[in-house]
């Protein structure tokens, strides 16, 4: 009887569950609800679970240093020769001189617009690419904040709780940003893949644009401001069928190791 | 008392492995914790407390995931039932036939989302993602699976009453 029970409850959830899955209004709400309730209780226990990341972090950094310190020096030997001859390259970094003043001279215009954020945690699931930080809506961050490093933009915030915000990455398969290659007229669609490597769609084949462009957002798709770095052109494929190119892209910013990031107020 | 002390111990480990473990680079390695506490809650306590164990871990893991509303204690609660209804015809008498029945399980769990996603909404676009990480995350929750089945058998004779 009392396994019967138990059956039943478990098919009334499963019930309830689909129906909120496919955004049927009452009981979307009710589960947010909940789920958001369930969420504030555990936001503090992450929050005191990233304390030790910080020492797990450097002593696995540590190793890894170690064990790679002698391969690393031969790079590095490599790189030298090769950052002897980037050096000549001063167009290239008074390019990214003001890429990054733009940057700085944003965050200086707007300090209260800017919210600084701790990484604490990371999606559970590898099918989604999200990144939990310890603000949240007692910090007065809301949802389709866009968040951003240094180098360039890191996503947008998807769920907001009081003690925590998830953060959707730009390389998620939901993730779409509205870009423009620097200097150039050529817009599209960056898209996440679920891998390191996006996705840059919609590009005609016959638009400028070659490997090594950098792209910046364009401000209009209503969530990322313009001029922020999004990443880099790393392959052109032309030579596929249909009228767009094939575009690779790597972002700036690597999101397996982001510690800090801030949120852009809107 | 059973139940409680292995949803907590799931919630511990799921915490930690969203905060703690994602120093890792390597994205492959995410095992699904919430399911050999699922399975060995259901198979070994009953349903009862198979399905508080499962609500808890299920909202936990949507909490700490950018998954939709509802899917991912969709899927682990079909889990369960299906665990349930299959409770007879699992034999584990090893922490490596359990950690077998754990991998099978991510892989159904995996399968049941894809068809969660394209029947209700359509969608396809992370169809191929979740394929394409389901064989590693099954092994490697499998992997996991023996340690967890090991540390709660341990728990049971240590400090509990072996049932």
């Amino acid at each position: 009887m009392r396994n019967s029970i138990a059956i039943i409850v478990a098919i009334l959830i499963l019930i309830t569950s689909f129906l909120a899955f496919t955004n049927t209004p009452i009981f979307v709400r009710g589960y947010s609800a909940v789920k958001s309730g369930f969420s504030e209780t555990i936001g503090p226990m992450l929050k005191l679970m990233a304390k030790p990341m910080d020492l797990v972090s450097s002593v696995f950094d540590s190793y890894a240093n170690l064990v790679g310190a002698k391969k690393e020096n031969a790079e590095l030997k490599k790189k030298l020769d090769s950052l002897l001859l980037e050096n000549q390259k001063i167009s290239d970094l008074e390019r990214e001189n003001r890429r990054l003043r733009t940057l700085l001279n944003f965050v200086e215009k707007n300090p209260k617009s800017v919210i600084g954020a701790r990484v604490v945690g990371e999606d559970l699931k590898n099918w989604y690419k999200c990144i939990i930080i310890d603000k949240g809506s007692a910090s007065n961050i809301k949802e389709k904040m866009p968040v951003v490093t240094p180098r360039g933009i890191v996503g947008q915030t998807v769920e907001v709780d009081r003690w925590h915000a998830k953060v959707m990455v730009i390389n998620d398969t939901n993730s779409s940003v509205d870009v423009s290659a620097e200097g150039k007229d050529t817009r599209g669609l960056l898209e996440g893949t679920g891998q390191e490597v996006l996705k840059l769609k919609y590009v005609l084949k016959n638009d400028d644009i070659e490997i090594g462009d950098k792209l910046l957002t364009s401000g209009k798709d209503g969530i990322y401001p313009k001029g922020l770095p999004a990443g880099i052109v790393i392959t052109v494929n032309r030579n596929k069928p249909g009228i767009f190119a094939d575009i690779d892209i790597m972002p700036f910013s690597n999101f397996k190791h982001l510690e800090e990031v801030l949120v852009i107020k809107r | 008392m059973k139940v409680a002390i292995y949803t907590f111990l799931g919630l511990l480990l799921l915490l930690a492995e969203s905060s703690l473990l994602s120093f890792i680079p390597v994205e492959i390695f995410k095992p699904d914790l919430g399911i050999p506490l699922v399975i060995y809650t259901t198979l070994f306590l009953g349903p009862q407390a198979g399905i508080i164990a499962t609500l808890f871990i299920g909202f936990m893991q949507e909490g700490l995931s950018a998954a939709p509303h509802g899917s991912i204690l969709f899927v682990k609660i079909a889990v369960f039932l299906i665990a349930t209804f299959l409770k007879k015809k699992l034999y584990i008498d090893s922490k490596f036939s359990f950690a077998f029945v754990c991998s099978g399980f991510v892989v159904l769990e995996s399968l049941l989302y894809i068809t969660l996603s394209l029947l209700a909404k359509g969608e396809t676009r992370n169809a191929l993602n979740i394929l394409f990480y389901t064989i590693p995350n099954a092994v490697f929750t499998g992997f996991i699976g023996i340690f967890i089945f090991s540390f709660i058998e341990y728990l049971n004779v240590r400090y509990l009453d072996r049932e």
